[in-house]
């Protein structure tokens, strides 16, 4: 179907706009910039704020003034975007906009990524004209667990609602009141905990009226960075930012570690995989990030040096008939195509790999919906499937009597389900009493720690970038496997001289 | 604003026709048997039986009818908007949510002539192929809800209403609901989401109402008096009732007067009648023998005139329009000399205030703004820059809202300040009104006699 193209003109420029686009959609899809409050590209229209107000040339010289966001691209229509006339309405509505919000930047989480602060400095620049008391209105009010919302800040942009109406399909949320009395507030028949995809809302809110409960005034905006990264949380892998704290602000007389923690993730827009939203499982990554880590290679529960347990890996490996591996799908394409290369081609028909599930389902979480939320909790199973098998059905006792050793590379395997006779070596990032009954336990980094890529569900692939710096004897997977490898084939040349 | 012409008044001859407020009101005058009596639904039977429904609607535009919710806009090209053939649901929605300060008329209307505008709100619906029609009464009307409501039953039972009206093969549900008494909800897309069960919040244009209304649904909506013409215009033919009144306002117009009045209520004028005569001779002039300060001729929402723009003029749109003003919704609110602006202004302006929905940022923050400042005004501490403030607020809501209570609101305060700008310097400089403590007001009400 060949779509029709509208030719049109915005401040002077020739530009084109698919039939149906509005002038909004078509202006910044050309790189115009067009202020915008309650708009936004993946919600209804609902026209409230009036920011984006254009003026359209008449012929017969009536200037026609509408918002941008509601006004359909015509063939031919000339659109100003910055006339005298419309610079002077937003500043009108930057003034309205203005008048009952507090404009507490000093004290406020949003302040330096806010919507509000930026149009004032590029829309308005004025003080406020009014010399009258601006409306109370309640502060922290609780929408639900995880979010505050301060009704004073609020500018109706009616966003939030939208969302829970259009989006996460909860309508959790409403507007109560009229006029400049106007509330946002949960509604009565819904329970905004229920919504999975909540914290959606703070990252839509322009101004600083929804914040995070948890991550309130933890940082300013300006001394953290995002590292681009994937939500290993489920198969979907949604694009997120995760942010820590910059270099060049770390903290040097408090606790370091408040330099290499997790400030907040929010969600990075792609269009093919989670377009711009995350659910609040991404949020809270932190708690699945932030396990005591295990950080101390280790012989049967002993803490030795690198060298040390990785010869006894080797060893094992040299010396064992039959080896299971079970492959993690956490690892990223580069550590599965590493482990392809290096282990899986030296032991050959010895070893046995099967891909296993790292994670399931937390009890009380969402399983699986039909937004975003996949039913595998592993973000590279379909990585890992294509290079290897998965474990059959019958699950760990599918791994047959007799096997010399079992290598187990990540979590969601149990000291207990492996047959008894086995040696375990063990690869993981976190803390756990299986790591101790291992024969040989080497820590590994984390998804932060290191780059790579996963593919999703759908075979999309995502990039993820190393945020963190590892603990000094923590190596990636990619690197341990070349290890082990190299230090079998040492192991395996002392042995042939000791035959010979 | 013209000058007024005060010579010699040319008045226009009228037909005196009256089309609602022409039989004796009595305890059941409302009744069905009582409005068949008078020739009630002889229109429903004569568009059912013999005029298809594109004839309705051309008699209505060859009528010239104009709406009488406010905004006069000619029913007839409202109506005609519908594509009749699109298969699609239209829905006729009856706007009875009258809440204009100063106006009665449609509650006059609903409790006198329930049948007429059930039978004006049938041919509709016959005219745009409706299989649903609603009413949207405002919640603070109890009599009549009740006369609507039991009028509705009365026509179903009839066989008027329902499947297979008058056996012609035509049906019609009505559904009647009730507002929660906001003013917003007057205006239709408002009223069309209070009527899907959302928040009364009006919606931005286009698509229009006629595209897009009730339910995503092509709707006409229609104000009570509007819908009420329809049976006169079916029945006499459009060509007929155009004579009535003068040719751009066709018609007649219920004016409900209220204010400094010694018969103030609901009057039924023809287009063309002299603005001096109703209010000084049907309506019985000033109390108290004062002279007349301004009279806000359709509603707060309409600006105001004072005592010389009225001089010599007609009660019609034009006229009304050439003035500066507008008929609007014939809420007419007359004001005596003596009174003083800057409360009026205050008073208005805590109405908008009230009423504003919260949806867009101008008229949201700008109605608490204004009536801020008139309220710092009345206290005696207002300023003389807040005289420009107010202008320059109600010029920022000026065609920048969604729907038209932000316009409005600065169209009445403009208005005000425009022609009485000196009360406001008096007020902001002496911190008290120009005529606190400076009227001497004899009883006003001793020289009145008996309403005629």
């Amino acid at each position: 179907m060949s779509e029709k193209i509208l030719d049109f003109f915005i401040d002077g420029h020739a530009v084109t706009a698919k039939d149906g686009q509005t002038v909004i959609q078509a202006a910044l899809e050309h790189g115009f910039d067009v202020p915008h409050f309650c708009w936004h590209p993946q919600l209804s229209v609902p026209g409230n704020c009036r920011i984006c107000m254009v003026e359209v040339e008449q012929d017969n010289g009536d200037p026609w003034f509408d918002i941008g966001c509601n006004m359909p691209v015509t063939a031919g229509m000339r659109v100003l975007l910055n006339s005298e006339k419309v610079k002077m309405l937003r500043k009108d509505t930057m003034q309205f906009i203005t008048l009952n919000h507090p404009v507490d930047c000093g004290i406020c989480s949003k302040s330096g990524e806010c919507t509000l602060q930026d149009y004032h400095y590029e829309h308005n620049g004025a003080a406020s004209l009014s010399r009258d008391q601006k409306n109370v209105a309640t502060k922290f009010y609780p929408l639900s667990d995880r979010i505050m919302l301060d009704n004073e800040r609020c500018i109706m942009c009616t966003r939030c609602v939208r969302f829970t109406h259009e989006v996460s399909k909860t309508r959790a949320l409403g507007a109560v009141n009229r006029g400049d009395h106007a509330l946002i507030r949960p509604a009565e028949d819904a329970n905004f905990n229920d919504d999975v995809y909540s914290d959606n809302v703070i990252d839509i809110c322009p101004v600083g009226a929804l914040l995070s409960r948890e991550n309130i005034d933890n940082s300013r905006v300006w001394y953290t960075e995002a590292t681009a990264s994937v939500c290993p949380g489920c198969a979907r892998g949604c694009n997120i930012d995760v942010w820590h704290r910059r270099k060049a602000w770390a903290f040097k007389a408090l606790d370091p570690a408040l330099n290499n923690r997790i400030e907040r993730i929010t969600p990075r827009e792609h269009p093919d995989v989670n377009g711009p939203w995350v659910c609040n499982k991404a949020r809270d990554l932190a708690r699945i990030f932030e396990r005591p880590r295990a950080e101390q290679p280790m012989i049967a529960g002993r803490v030795v040096d690198r060298a040390e347990a990785i010869g006894e890996a080797a060893h094992l490996l040299a010396g064992a008939q039959q080896v299971v591996a079970l492959v993690s799908s956490w690892g990223s394409n580069e550590e599965l195509a590493a482990f392809q290369q290096t282990i899986v081609a030296s032991l050959g028909a010895r070893l046995t790999s099967w891909v296993k599930a790292d994670h399931q389902p937390i009890p009380g979480e969402v399983v699986e919906d039909d937004i975003l939320i996949k039913a595998d909790k592993n973000p590279n199973r379909k990585g890992a499937l294509a290079l290897f098998p998965a474990l059959p059905e019958q699950g760990f006792s599918a791994i047959p009597v007799g096997t010399d050793v079992v290598l187990v590379w990540g979590e969601g395997v149990p000291a207990a389900a492996l047959p008894a006779g086995a040696q375990v070596i063990r690869l993981d990032s976190y803390a756990g009493d299986d790591n101790l009954s291992a024969r040989v336990f080497l820590p590994i980094t984390t998804q932060n720690e290191r780059a790579g890529h996963y593919t999703n569900f759908e075979g999309t692939i995502s990039a993820f970038a190393q945020g963190f710096a590892a603990a000094p004897l923590v190596t990636d997977a990619e690197t341990l496997f070349g290890m082990l490898v190299s230090a079998s084939v040492a192991v395996d040349g002392s042995r042939q001289k000791v035959s010979a | 604003m013209s000058t007024p012409d005060t010579t010699a008044p040319a008045f226009p001859v009228l037909s005196g026709r009256k089309y609602f407020m022409n039989f004796p009101v009595t305890d059941s005058s409302h009744s069905l048997e009582a409005y068949r009596a008078r020739g009630g639904y002889q229109s429903l039977q004569k568009a059912l039986t013999g005029m298809q429904p594109a004839d309705v609607t051309r008699e209505v535009a060859a009528s010239g009818l104009l709406g009488h919710g406010g905004a006069a806009f000619p029913a007839g090209r409202k109506w005609g908007v519908i594509k009749l053939t699109d298969g699609e649901p239209h829905y006729v929605c009856m706007n009875a949510d009258e809440g204009e300060p100063g106006t009665f008329k449609d509650r006059w209307l609903l409790e006198h002539v329930p049948h007429l505008c059930i039978e004006g709100l049938i041919l509709a619906s016959y005219a745009i192929m409706g299989r649903h029609a609603f009413i949207y009464i405002r919640g603070e009307f109890d009599l009549p809800y009740r006369r609507l409501r039991d009028a509705i039953e009365e026509a179903y039972a009839a066989g008027l209403l329902g499947e297979n009206i008058l056996g012609t093969g035509y049906s019609l549900d009505i559904v009647l609901y009730r507002g929660a008494g906001s003013y917003v909800c007057g205006e239709a897309s408002a009223m069309l989401a209070s009527l899907e069960g959302k928040k009364g919040w009006p919606r931005n244009r286009p698509p229009r109402l006629t595209v897009k209304g009730l339910y995503q649904r092509p709707t006409v909506v229609n104000n009570v008096e509007t819908l009420a013409n329809i049976p006169a215009i079916v029945g006499e033919g459009g060509e007929t009732f155009r004579k009535v009144g003068l040719p751009k306002s066709p018609g007649t117009q219920m004016i409900s007067i209220s204010g400094h009045l010694v018969r103030p209520g609901v009057y039924e004028i023809e287009y063309g009648y002299s603005w001096e005569k109703f209010i000084y001779e049907d309506c019985g002039g000033i109390p108290g023998g004062r002279a007349l300060k301004c009279v806000i001729p359709g509603g707060v929402s309409t600006k105001i005139l004072d005592a010389n723009e009225l001089k010599g003029r007609t009660l019609d749109h034009n006229s009304a329009l050439a003035a500066g003003s507008q008929i609007g919704s014939g809420g007419m609110i007359v004001i005596a000399e003596g009174t003083c602006m800057v409360r009026v202004a205050q008073v208005i302006q805590r109405f908008y205030h009230h009423e504003s929905c919260g949806q867009c940022t101008p008229c949201r923050e700008g109605m608490g703004w204004m009536e801020r400042i008139l309220n710092r005004i009345v206290r005696g501490e207002g300023r003389l820059e807040d005289i420009d403030r107010l202008y320059h607020i109600s010029n920022a809501n000026d065609g920048t809202t969604i729907c038209s209570l932000g316009d409005s609101a600065g169209y009445a305060c403009s208005a005000i300040l425009d022609h009485y700008r000196d009360e406001f310097e008096h007020f902001i400089t002496q911190g008290r009104s120009m005529y606190d403590g400076n009227l001497t007001v004899e009883d006003p009400f001793a020289a009145v006699g008996a309403p005629a």
